[in-house]
């Protein structure tokens, strides 16, 4: 609706926007890429999207279950109660049960009581579990070699060889899966030469079975497709892909806020400046100097010393610096508008100040605004990712971009280059969009066009 | 001109005011810290504040004292801040905690290596991005123009210290084809002049590329720009009009005058200087006075930091005021008041 009441001239602007396919394709991709991320619980999350549970349908992604819900037990290396569920492990047991289900059924060919008791032995063949497609949330770390081990080593330990092998296979540990086949696991076991603590982590680690040797690896870990780690993990063991989209998220929607703030505030103060002129001006107009004086990200650090800053007090932080740029377009835009003879017309048949200002020259003043926001939004992404690769931005567990950056570049991840071209790729797509977004709405905008001579 | 730096005085005084009131006031502010530092010196105490969760160095008593007597943290804000700015005016930023060193010295130590990269970095900007503009500007919307586009915004969008990360983990680190990090090599006093220059040389190519890539945008472009609005102004057509050639109407004419915007960005490279920088000389570790006054806020160094914004500062309010002379230089039409 909106669309109908917009100036021709604003309309010719648009429609020259979406003739440059450079910008318009990336607004668009960049709008779709917002919008997927703010549903990004159902993209990248730890808990599953659907579970299928004796003929009911459950949806956890916003609500917690615990273990009990689903007939899950802790794992073995802490059981304790209480403990939310965990689904990736779920799916992975009850596609376990399925497997194992379908293979001695298909031995039995039609015995009906064996049937029935072999329905009792795996009571959750038939439930289902389906995970978002990153199954991890941006904070949990992922430990899972000692994870499965200590599963098989359980099974072990009961004394189910068979159980205890699938399972190994089924995690495509087939050296493993052989020798609990053959038993020979025993003798590795109680050899301290190859196991010194006695279990499997152990065997890993001494490195007498050569593929179990870079299971227990410290992270950062690689990329992973079987473990759904599509771009590995960082060093605290969390998955990088879900940082990336969380972090993504973050970034963009800090930046969309700090550029509106600090618009609304830089557009208030310039008006203000540019209609009253005056002492209100001069005044102002050093404070301005002042502000944009100080340099600006060292400030901020050392604010973030003091204070440990939210994400809102972050941003409040920051749009105290950065509100002064529009204010001098706007001043100077003021200035020379308020004494154009529509705004005198205004005036002489009694129009108010505030009439004047929003009905007469803002609307005027405001649309060449638009082509500095994509500009604006790119340096407080940029702001953002500095701060956080320098320490003194969002609060530690928050996934940013910066801080991947950071991780990067410690010593002992300067190998790992998931670690560096991860978050570098991620940045430098997000913000080639708004480039060229910003460099097209400049083209469209712009009212000059140019002469040539050959 | 006098009125123009009679103008500074305040600024420059807001400035400092500014940050002296950050430092001392804000909750969790330099002396409640240290006090309570010295006072939860036993088992880590309580502490309030903010910042308490970040990494806190011990000041001794001694130190805490000279830093009293120095910002006058016992005498009223205006008193203390009247007294600092009587010693800043004498060039004594007081001694830095880290280096017991007097910080202007501390800074002087640094200043060479930052100017090394805005100096380079300066030159390589111009050299190009001159160049790169006319010939846009000649070929608006043609091949070269669209592509060299593309390639200007690729480099404006990609942060140069996320670059640095990238291209030091690549190739200095994978590939070792370039040194880590630092601004010379270990054993640099022992060398020989040819091998002193190939090794400072080899030190800075990633960092200039880090430095340099954001850096082409803007300029080419203001250089596009204004060559293009001249090219289509009326005295351009008058004098092609007259008959002369369009190569002297282009290079002659239009060229000269749209030089003019380039001259006020010459004051903003002043601050390439210092400001701005310690992304980049973090990424290499580069001992340049970024680095030293990014260190200085996670060492507690007031000091040091209280220069180095006093430094930055004046640097960028002079920056400024160069630019508006260099304009007024080469353009006789505008008057500077």
């Amino acid at each position: 609706m909106a669309w109908i009441k917009l100036d021709p001239i604003t309309r010719r602007r648009l429609e020259r926007f979406r003739r440059i396919k450079r910008g318009w394709y990336s607004l668009v991709i960049l709008l779709a890429a917002m919008g997927l991320s703010v549903f990004a619980s159902f993209l990248a999350e730890s808990r599953a999207l659907i579970v299928h549970y004796e003929g009911r349908l459950y949806f956890p992604t916003f609500t917690y279950y615990d273990m009990d819900t689903f007939g899950q037990e802790p794992p073995p290396a802490w059981g304790m109660g209480d403990l939310e569920t965990e689904y990736l492990r779920l799916q992975r047991e009850w596609r376990l049960e399925r497997e194992l289900y379908q293979r001695e059924a298909a031995e039995l060919a039609g015995d009906e009581t064996a049937f029935a008791a072999l329905a009792d032995k795996y009571p959750n063949r038939n439930n289902r579990v389906i995970m978002p497609p990153i199954p991890w949330d941006p904070y949990q770390s992922d430990f899972w070699y000692n994870e499965i081990l200590n599963e098989i080593q359980a099974e072990l330990d009961e004394g189910d060889a068979a159980r205890a092998e699938r399972l190994a296979r089924h995690d495509g540990l087939e050296e493993l899966g052989d020798a609990i086949a053959s038993g020979a696991i025993n003798g590795m076991l109680t050899d301290p030469e190859q196991s010194l603590t006695g279990d499997l982590i152990g065997l890993a680690r001494s490195g007498a079975m050569p593929s179990l040797a870079g299971l227990p690896a410290l992270p950062p870990t690689g990329p992973d497709l079987r473990r759904r780690h599509y771009l590995g993990t960082d060093s605290q063991a969390r998955d990088v892909a879900s940082r990336l989209l969380y972090g993504f998220r973050i970034s963009v929607f800090f930046a969309l806020f700090l550029v509106l703030a600090s618009q609304v505030i830089g557009t208030a103060i310039g008006s203000l400046q540019g209609y009253l002129g005056g002492r209100f001006d001069l005044i102002s107009q050093r404070v301005i100097e002042v502000l944009v004086s100080i340099p600006f990200l060292y400030v901020v650090i050392i604010m973030g010393v003091l204070f440990a800053p939210s994400f809102w007090l972050l941003l409040a932080i920051m749009a105290l610096f950065q509100w002064t740029a529009i204010t001098f377009y706007m001043r100077t835009e003021m200035y020379r508008e308020k004494t154009r003879e529509y705004c005198l017309a205004a005036r002489s048949y009694g129009a108010s100040h505030a009439r004047i200002v929003f009905r007469h020259l803002l609307p005027n003043a405001l649309t060449p605004l638009v082509t500095f926001t994509p500009f604006a939004v790119v340096a407080a992404i940029f702001a953002l990712t500095a701060l956080d690769y320098l320490g003194y931005g969002l609060p530690a567990p928050t996934p940013s971009w910066g801080e991947m950056i950071d991780q990067a570049l410690q010593l002992e991840n300067r190998e790992k280059l998931w670690l560096t071209l991860a978050p570098f790729g991620a940045l430098t797509f997000t913000l080639v969009l708004v480039v060229f977004i910003g460099e097209s709405v400049r083209e469209a905008f712009d009212p000059k066009q140019y002469a040539r001579y050959e | 001109m006098i009125r123009r730096i009679l103008l500074m005085v305040p600024t420059f005084i807001g400035i400092t005011f500014v940050t002296f009131l950050i430092l001392q006031f804000v909750p969790g502010g330099q002396i409640d810290q240290l006090r309570m530092q010295l006072a939860g010196a036993g088992g880590g105490g309580e502490v309030g504040g903010g910042g308490g969760a970040r990494v806190q160095l011990e000041i001794p008593e001694a130190q805490l004292e000279q830093l009293n007597a120095y910002y006058g943290f016992d005498k009223p804000v205006h008193v203390a801040y009247g007294s600092w700015l009587w010693n800043t005016l004498q060039l004594d930023l007081g001694d830095s905690f880290r280096y017991n060193e007097p910080v202007l010295r501390v800074i002087a130590d640094r200043l060479p290596v930052s100017i090394f990269y805005g100096l380079l970095t300066a030159f390589f900007t111009y050299t190009i991005c001159i160049p790169l503009g006319i010939l846009k500007a000649i070929q608006h919307r043609a091949l070269v123009d669209n592509v060299t586009s593309v390639l200007i915004f690729l480099g404006y969008a990609i942060p140069g210290f996320a670059l640095g990360a990238v291209l030091s983990n690549l190739l200095a680190v994978r590939w070792e084809i370039f040194p880590l990090g630092g601004f010379t090599s270990v054993g640099f006093a022992e060398l020989s002049l040819g091998e002193k220059a190939k090794d400072l040389i080899w030190h800075s190519v990633l960092p200039l590329v880090a430095y340099l890539v954001g850096s082409f945008a803007v300029t080419t472009m203001l250089m596009k720009n204004s060559l293009i609005e001249n090219m289509s102004a009326d005295y351009v057509r008058t004098a092609l009009a007259k008959g002369l050639s369009w190569r002297r109407a282009v290079f002659v004419h239009a060229l000269r005058n749209s030089l003019i915007p380039m001259a006020t960005s010459i004051g903003g490279l002043l601050g390439i200087f210092l400001t701005g920088s310690f992304l980049i000389e973090r990424v290499f570790n580069i001992p340049g006075v970024g680095l030293l006054a990014f260190e200085a806020i996670q060492a507690r160094d007031f000091p040091v930091v209280m220069g180095f914004l006093v430094i930055s500062s004046i640097v960028l309010m002079v920056g400024n005021l160069v630019s508006d002379l260099a304009v007024a230089f080469v353009d006789p039409r505008v008057r500077f008041e």
